[in-house]
Parts: structure tokens; sequence; C-alpha cells
């Protein structure tokens, strides 16, 4: 009795060690590292769920793991050529893309001829995600820049939301000093030294602080002395308030002590959450600078892309994955902009119903469709690869402007500091 | 008479200010845990009704409990061999002095005088090399052993009264019996302050856990708390109450201790 | 009279004996500690300073010599930094430590009432997270913050102050936080040190007639001066490193008024593209200069 009872045991294990065996060579696990559990993180989840149908031994694992400690991660790892514990995707902010994939060459996986089809994207996104004319990131969220009013202010001073379209800022001034007179309150707020308003103008001219060699192009920079020039009337006209920091700039609009804030449309998933203030905000395009050459309404700030790993075991099931999702599914975009309001970059979306329901908090506009738009028509921008180190001096030069510096000395100053800076 | 009252009660206003400049933003927080963001934001202090719901959101969100439980191991397990391995060379700088322990103080002092972002990266290849990513001995090998904690024990046992120790070689004690035997319950006060202390730096650390430990499992209440911050929206009032719950801990630990290193154990030399 | 006390008291210690056998049974005691802290700490120390040596971007990196140490001397970012940290230093540590020191002194008077809850007190800001205790600092220090509003009533001031709107006033601001952080850290390391000190000498000195002012300088303090030595490194070191503070309360702002070394550290290596030999190289910089100035108080205040 005894006998049997150990050859069925061994048979037993024979057959789950055969069994484990094979499962365990079928199943592969993408890891991927993002942020944000309520936007990328949950995207992603669905993305993983509509891919099981596709490839069922692909098994998603999901780290949540904040952009700036990504990037300690990312660049400890890769300088020390230690790259066991990285992951096969990852979430990069597209202002950093270059300035990695340049220090790091060999890290990131060539998406190019990955089947993956581009043109279903945003062309500044694109643009934004490609090195020496390579792909290397699959665009994902959207921060075309968006001009959201409260139209029950507005309509006090007797606005409305069209006044306010498709206009200069020499129109935005005007009206904005009238806004700012007849109900007492200003139209936007901006975090000082932060220069995140400025980046917005200047992106929407086209223009960015460096030339077409990529050499720094700061103190000859008309458009952004004409953007300075703006920025110092709002300021002087309280048409745009300072503060000091992010929560005090999300408590401007949250509390109604400013009508109104620009930024990328994600700002939409701060402003939601004041149920009295529902059904008082509208969207729009933001204002064009109309002394510069080439300006336009549409401007981006942020945004971040997937990228795959080249140390990756599976580089092509996670490109495949890519494809097949945020590349290729308008039914994970459907799905997840109702309850994230993660607006993407892929156009094909925009046709869809989901993105045409009108949204309540917004007066019953079609916010969505507007904002694939806005994306759209966005300027193509090459943020360059020192564009940390561009942002910097840009907001120490602000900073010292507003402190009562002349503007072109400021100016060559941080032009110096960012010649210097780029060795 | 009346000098001597003016004086006192000056001391305790005195304090009383200090205390309350320096519990006001811990305050401040506790009341913030139990609001909306919203009203966070606008800057009320009024306690809200929002403490079960940032509450839930909290843990769903995130792996509140592991994280916690990942901290509390790693600074527990740091603060007892952290203590060990410090005051036993600590107490050997300083009873056995000479020329030579006297140098290797003051060269390993120079240790702690390097920014650890600079550090870090030969670190991390280092533990590549030796396959200790990921582990826990990759965790804590680097902090068990800080030149601070030595040089803290070295410097209290310049007070440990020598007779103990006189007395107790005439007894018959080896050197580390007294060690264990006299040192450690006759510095209790020291071991106490460096134990909060310690367990408080553990369990801050952030920059070693962030790149030694990749699993998501592994991960710490600071990594957590950061991610939080992370998104395109904060949600401010599950992140105080996030907060609030990581200081616990240590706070825990203090009053559990203070008695010991702050009021002496009298007679104790004797 | 005091004097001979103490002398009583030192002159007993001197005579305790080391042998030679005890000298070499205390490099057993000394030896896991230390070989920790090499392999550690001192091993990157040196790969560090090698890479201080090589110049390059990212993972390509390649000999370069001292050219990074040439090009700290024409860093403005760096100067300021350092310059930022060493204002820091001389504001910020006498005046903690000194708060610190008579916290102390007055709450180990064992008939003070509540003494338990004023330590807890103030130990709470350093175990308070800096995420929290920044979004605060930086409202009650807004335009329209608290601070304004309370200086203005109580006509101190005529207008606001841009407290973080201006270089000094910021660096204030930070040396403020600094202080509010680890005054408490430092009283802790006070208290247990005055633990240790043998209470047969205070009443030795009672009976010789010592005035309170007198115990407090002629015991007090100098037996806490080891305590005292380390606080001073170890504050010493910790500002000249600081970084959390910089970072989250002004974000080195404005226009780089506060930034620390440390934080230009971070960005050369995470923020910037990567140069992380540079980084090194403004690394060891600072480790010489904290070296020289810790070199300088154990110089003065080390002895038995």
């Amino acid at each position: 009795m005894k006998k049997k009872l150990t050859v069925l045991f061994l048979m037993v294990l024979m057959v789950a060690g055969f069994t484990t065996m094979t499962f365990a060579q079928e199943e592969t696990t993408i890891t991927v590292w993002c942020w944000d559990p309520n936007f990328n993180i949950y995207a992603m989840e669905e993305a993983a769920a509509i891919y099981k149908n596709i490839n069922p031994n692909v098994n998603i694992e999901i780290k949540e793991v904040a952009w700036e400690d990504l990037q300690t991660q990312l660049s400890t790892s890769l300088s020390a050529n230690q790259t066991e514990n990285l992951p096969d995707i990852i979430l990069m902010q597209d202002n950093a893309l270059a300035k990695n994939v340049n220090s790091f060459p060999n890290a990131f996986y060539d998406l190019s001829d990955s089947g993956i089809e581009f043109d279903n994207f945003a062309n500044f996104k694109v643009e934004l995600t490609k090195v020496d004319g390579k792909n290397y990131a699959v665009p994902f969220d959207n921060g075309a820049a968006i001009n959201a009013m409260r139209v029950d202010i507005l309509e006090e001073a007797g606005y409305t939301i069209d006044d306010f379209t498709n206009i200069t800022w020499e129109e935005f001034i005007e009206k904005g000093s009238d806004v700012k007179e007849k109900t007492g309150k200003p139209l936007l707020s901006a975090i000082a030294g932060q220069s995140d308003l400025l980046m917005i103008m200047m992106q929407s001219t086209g223009n960015w602080f460096f030339d077409q060699n990529g050499e720094p192009n700061i103190a000859d920079n008309e458009p952004l002395k004409e953007i300075i020039r703006v920025y110092q009337e709002l300021l002087e006209k309280e048409i745009l308030v300072q503060v000091n920091d992010w929560n005090q700039y999300i408590s401007t609009f949250q509390s109604g002590t400013v009508a109104g804030t620009m930024n990328g449309a994600w700002i939409i998933g701060s402003i939601v959450p004041v149920e009295e203030q529902a059904g008082d905000w509208r969207i729009t395009n933001i204002p064009r600078l109309a002394n510069v050459e080439g300006a336009t309404n549409y401007s981006n700030q942020g945004g971040s892309s997937w990228m795959v790993m080249a140390n990756s075991e599976n580089p092509e099931i996670a490109a495949d994955f890519l494809d097949k999702t945020f590349a290729g599914s308008k039914e994970l975009y459907e799905t997840i902009l109702p309850s994230s309001g993660a607006i993407a970059t892929y156009l094909p979306a925009g046709d869809s119903e989901v993105y045409n329901m009108p949204h309540p908090f917004f007066g019953g506009q079609k916010i969505y469709t507007e904002i694939i738009d806005y994306a759209a028509r966005v300027p193509e921008v090459d943020y360059g690869i020192y564009n940390y180190e561009a942002r910097d001096t840009v907001s120490t030069a602000i900073t010292q402007i507003m402190s009562g510096q002349d503007i072109q000395s400021a100016l060559d100053e941080a032009q110096s500091t960012l010649e210097f800076q780029m060795w | 008479m009346n000098k001597k009252k003016l004086f006192r009660a000056s001391k305790y206003g005195f304090l009383i200010i200090i205390s309350f400049l320096s519990l006001f933003p811990l305050l401040w927080m506790f009341i913030a845990a139990t609001n909306k963001s919203v009203d966070v934001l606008a800057g009320t202090l009024i306690p809200g009704k929002n403490l079960i719901e940032n509450f839930k959101v909290l843990t769903v969100n995130t792996n509140l409990y592991r994280a916690m439980w990942n901290s509390f191991k790693y600074a527990a397990v740091t603060t007892l061999a952290s203590l060990l391995i410090s005051s036993l060379a600590g107490y050997g700088f300083e009873i056995y002095h000479d020329r030579g322990k006297d140098m290797l103080m003051k060269i390993l002092l120079l240790s702690m005088m390097v920014p650890f972002a600079v550090i870090m990266v030969p670190l991390y290849m280092l533990f590549g090399d030796l396959g200790l990513l990921n582990t826990t001995a990759g965790f804590a090998l680097p902090t068990v052993s800080t030149a601070f904690l030595i040089f803290l024990f070295r410097q209290s046992s310049r007070n440990f009264p020598h007779e103990v120790i006189e007395a107790s070689r005439l007894d018959g004690l080896t050197e580390i019996g007294i060690f264990f035997k006299m040192f450690i319950p006759i510095m209790r006060s020291t071991y106490a302050a460096a134990a909060v202390i310690t367990f408080m730096n553990a369990w801050n650390n952030y920059l070693w856990p962030l790149i030694i430990m990749q699993k998501d499992s592994a991960k710490t209440m600071p990594l957590l708390i950061s991610n939080l911050t992370a998104g395109y929206t904060t949600d401010y009032g599950v992140l105080m109450l996030a907060v609030g719950i990581s200081i616990l801990p240590t706070l825990i630990l203090f009053l559990a201790l203070q008695k010991n290193f702050a009021e002496g154990v009298t007679g104790s030399a004797k | 009279m005091l004097n001979s006390t103490i002398e009583k008291f030192k002159a007993y210690k001197r005579g305790f004996s080391i042998n030679k056998k005890h000298k070499i049974i205390g490099w057993f005691f000394v030896i896991p500690g230390a070989l920790l802290i090499f392999s550690f700490y001192f091993y990157p120390i040196v790969r560090a300073f090698l890479l201080s040596l090589q110049g390059g971007v990212g993972n390509n990196l390649r000999y370069a010599g001292l050219a990074n140490y040439k090009r700290l001397f024409e860093d403005t970012l760096f100067k300021k930094s350092l310059f930022n940290v060493f204002v820091y230093l001389i504001l910020q540590v006498p005046i903690m430590l000194t708060l610190a020191l008579i916290l102390a002194g007055i709450l180990n008077d064992k008939t003070l009432k509540f003494r338990s809850f004023f330590r807890t007190a103030i130990f709470v800001p350093c175990a308070t997270s800096l995420v929290s205790y920044a979004i605060i600092f930086r409202s009650m220090f807004a335009l329209d913050g608290f601070v304004n509003t309370i200086l203005i009533n109580m006509n101190l001031l005529g207008e606001p102050i841009n407290w973080l709107g201006g270089p000094w006033t910021a660096r204030l601001l930070i040396v403020i936080g600094l202080t509010w952080r680890w005054t408490g850290y430092n009283m802790i390391f006070y208290l247990a040190g005055l633990q240790n000190i043998d209470p047969a000498i205070y009443e030795a000195a009672k009976i010789d007639g010592a005035s309170a002012f007198d115990r407090l300088t002629k015991i007090t303090i100098p037996m806490l001066k080891p305590i005292i030595l380390l606080t001073t490194i170890m504050s010493t070191n910790g500002t000249l490193q600081i970084f959390d503070e910089t970072k989250n309360l002004t974000n080195g702002g404005p226009a780089n008024a506060t930034i620390s070394v440390s934080q230009y550290i971070y960005r050369l290596s995470f923020e910037y593209v990567p140069r992380f030999g540079y980084a090194a190289a403004v690394a060891l910089v600072v480790f010489v200069i904290v070296a020289i100035l810790s070199f300088i108080q154990m110089k003065v205040g080390d002895e038995r």
C-alpha cells in the first residue's frame, strides 16, 4: 500500500512539475513603471485587460513610481550598468525624453519599425518622442493647453466664453481688465518663478529656447521678450495673480479667488472636484501673441509617453502590447475617458461617441472632442536635450525681471548661464 | 521669593510658546487628514468629516499596510543591528583609547561628509556586482554602521564611570562581559536616545530604499507618500492622512523611551 | 573650593588604567563597525573620486583629469549654492544649538511639571514629514498668510513681506525652518548627556557653595563638552549638506537664492543632463570643506 501511494504521489508531482514547466515557459511578464493611480495606472490596467484577450499568456505587472523617483532609478541603474531591476515599459515625461535617450544611448528600444502607426497621433507629440528620426515612444497623455474660465463671473461683466476664443493677448488683457473692474476677480493665477504659463505661451508661437542648430536662444529671443512684456502687463493690471506653490495655485481657482486658469488639459482633474462650481466652467483655446510671426492659439504643457526599455527580455511583446492597446484600440480610450478624464492624443478616438459626449460640469460642452482638436493643432517644438537647464535659467531670469531687473540684462545672464551648462 | 517665582513662570511661558510653535503644524496636519482636499487647500482649521473616506481612498489606492509593515521591519532591524555594532565600536574607541583608535575615529567621521546622492551610484554598482540588489541584506548593510552613532557612543562613554570597570574586572568579568552587563544598563539613556533617532532616520530614509528595492512589494512609507504627490491631481486630505499615519511609530517609540533618556537613572553609578 | 572638587573627580578618572592587552581587545570591539563603514562608505567615496576625474554625459564617460574641478571655479550656480549653505551654517547652527542646550537645561529640572509633554512637543518637528510641514510653512509665509497678517496687526509691518519672493527673506525662511525642525533633535542628545553626569558632583559642588550659574558653567557645560562637540560636528555636516528643506520649502528659489550644494548635485544627476562625474567633483569639494571644519572643531573641542 505504501509503495503504491508513493508511486502515485511521485506521478502527481511529475505531472504537476510538467504542467508548471510548460506554463512557465509560455507565460511572460511585462513590467510597467508609471505614476498616478487615477490616470496612467488606471489606463494601463484597462490596456492590460484588453491585451489579455489578445495574448492570454502575457501578464502585465504595474508598479507605481513617481516620475522623479523613476528618473532617479533610471539614471542610477543605467549609469551603474545594472539593468536587471529595470522594467520593460516606462512612462516618460515628454520634456525629458530627448535628454534620456541622448544620455543613455542603447538603453531604449527603437519602435520605428515595430508596426505602430504613428500617424494616428497628434503630430507635435510624435515629434517630441523622436530622436534622430527614430521613434522611441508611444504618445499618451494629452497636455494640450486650455483656457478654462468661470462663465458665471464672465457673465457678470457681460462676456461669454466666445469672447475669449481665438483672441490675441491684447484682447485678453483688455477684456480681462474689464472683468477685474466689474467683478474684482483676476482671470489667471500662476506660480511665481515657475514659468509654466510662459512655457505655454512660448510653445504657442512654435518657438523654444534653442535655435535651429540647438544653440541657446534667449538673449535675442524676440518672442520671449514679447511674452515677458505681456506677462508683466497681466501682473500690473492684476489680471494675473502670483502664488508661491502648486497647492496654492490649485486653491486659487478651487476657492474662486480667480475666474479661470490656463494649463494643460489635465488641469480639469483639479477643477471638477469642486461640486459647487458645476456648470459654471467652460473651456476654450488660449490667446495668441499678435506681434509674433507664426503665433497660434494652441500649445502644450506636460504630457508623457510610453517607452520600451532595451534591457527588456521581451521587447517585441512589449511593443506589440503597446501597439494593440495604446496605439490601436479605440475601445481602450473610450473606456478610460469617462472615469478618469484621461484624454489622450490618439486622434481616431476623437470620432468616438464617448469623446463626443457633453460634459455636465462644463455645462454640456463637448470638451473632449475640442481638446483632441486642440492637440492636432499644437505647433511642433523641439524641447531639446538641455530642456530642464533652459527652463531653470529662463525662470531665474523672469524672477529677476519681476523683481525689477531690466529685461535685456536678465536675458543676457540667462543666455550665458545656459551656454555654460551646455558643455 | 518673587524673583524666583517670576523666573519659574517665565520658564513655563517660554516652554509653552515653543511647544505651541512646534506642535501647530502637526495639529494642522491631523485636522487636514479629516478634511476633503478642497477644504484643506482653502486653509480650514476645523476638523472635517472626511476621515473615513480619506482612509478608504488611501487603502484602496495604495498598499498602506504593506508599506507600514515594510518600513517598520526595515527600521526595527536597522535600529537593533545599528545599536549593537555602533555602541560596541564607540565603547571600544573610548574605553580602550590609544592614538591609533583616535585617528581611526577621525577617519571614520569623514565617511559622513560626502552627500549620499554621489555615493549612491558606486554603492549601487557594488551591490549589483555582489548580487544583493533587491535583498534585505542589501537594504540594511549600508545603514547598519554609521560614523554618527559610533561617535555618539564614544562621546557618551566619556562620562561612563570607570570605577565600575575596575570593580567589574576585580569581580572577574571579561571585557565583553563588562560591556553587556555594565555598560548597556548604565548607559541606557544614550541607548534610548540613539534608538529613537536611528529608528526615525531609518523610517524616513528615502534614496537608498528607492533604488535598492525595485519590487513593488518592498515599498516603504516615504515612497508611498511620494507617489501620492506624483499625480496630476493630489488629494491633500488623503496625503495628510498618510503622512500622519507615517509619523505614529516614531512618536510611539519616543513616548515609550523618553523617560529613559530624559529622566536618568538615579544612583545607578553607585 | 569648587575647582578642587572638580579636580578630585578628574583625577579619579585619570587614574584609570588601560594596559596593552586592553588596547588589543579594544580593536575587536571596533573592527566590525569600522569594517562596515570602510566597505560601504569609503569604497564608494573612492569610486566617486575616480568618477570625478571623468567628464561626459550619462554613461558615456571618459577620463578628463581635473577638468571638472577647474570648471567649478567658473560655475556661478555652484558658487551661489556654496554661499547659501554657509549663510545657513553661520546663522542657524549657533542659534539652534544654544536653544537646544537651554531647553535641555530647563527640561532637566525634575521639579518642573509637564516635562513629558514639553519634551514630546519639541521633539515632534523632527519626526514630522517634510511634505506636510512644507505646505503649511509656505502658506503661513504667503503674501496674505498668517505671519504677515499677525505682523501687520501688531503694527510691526506696514506692508506684507513677500517672504518667498526675496532672496534674503527666503534664506531667512530656510533658517527658521531648519531651527524649527532640528532643535528638538539636538535637545535629545543634550538631555541624554545630562543624565550621564554623576549627580554626586553637583551635590559636592552645592556643599562647596557653588551658585546655580557656577554649576552650569563649571560643571554642566564642561561635562557636556563631548556631546556638544558631537552636535556641532553633526550640525555643521548636516547644514552644509542640506537638501530636503531647500528642495521642499523653496525649491532653491527665488532665482536660485536658496539652492544648496546637495540640491545642485541632485539637479546635475537627475534633472539636468546627467553628469555624474561633475556631480562627484562638487560633492568632493563639499567633503573637503566639511572635513576641514570638522578637523578644526575636533582639534579645539576634543579632549579627555
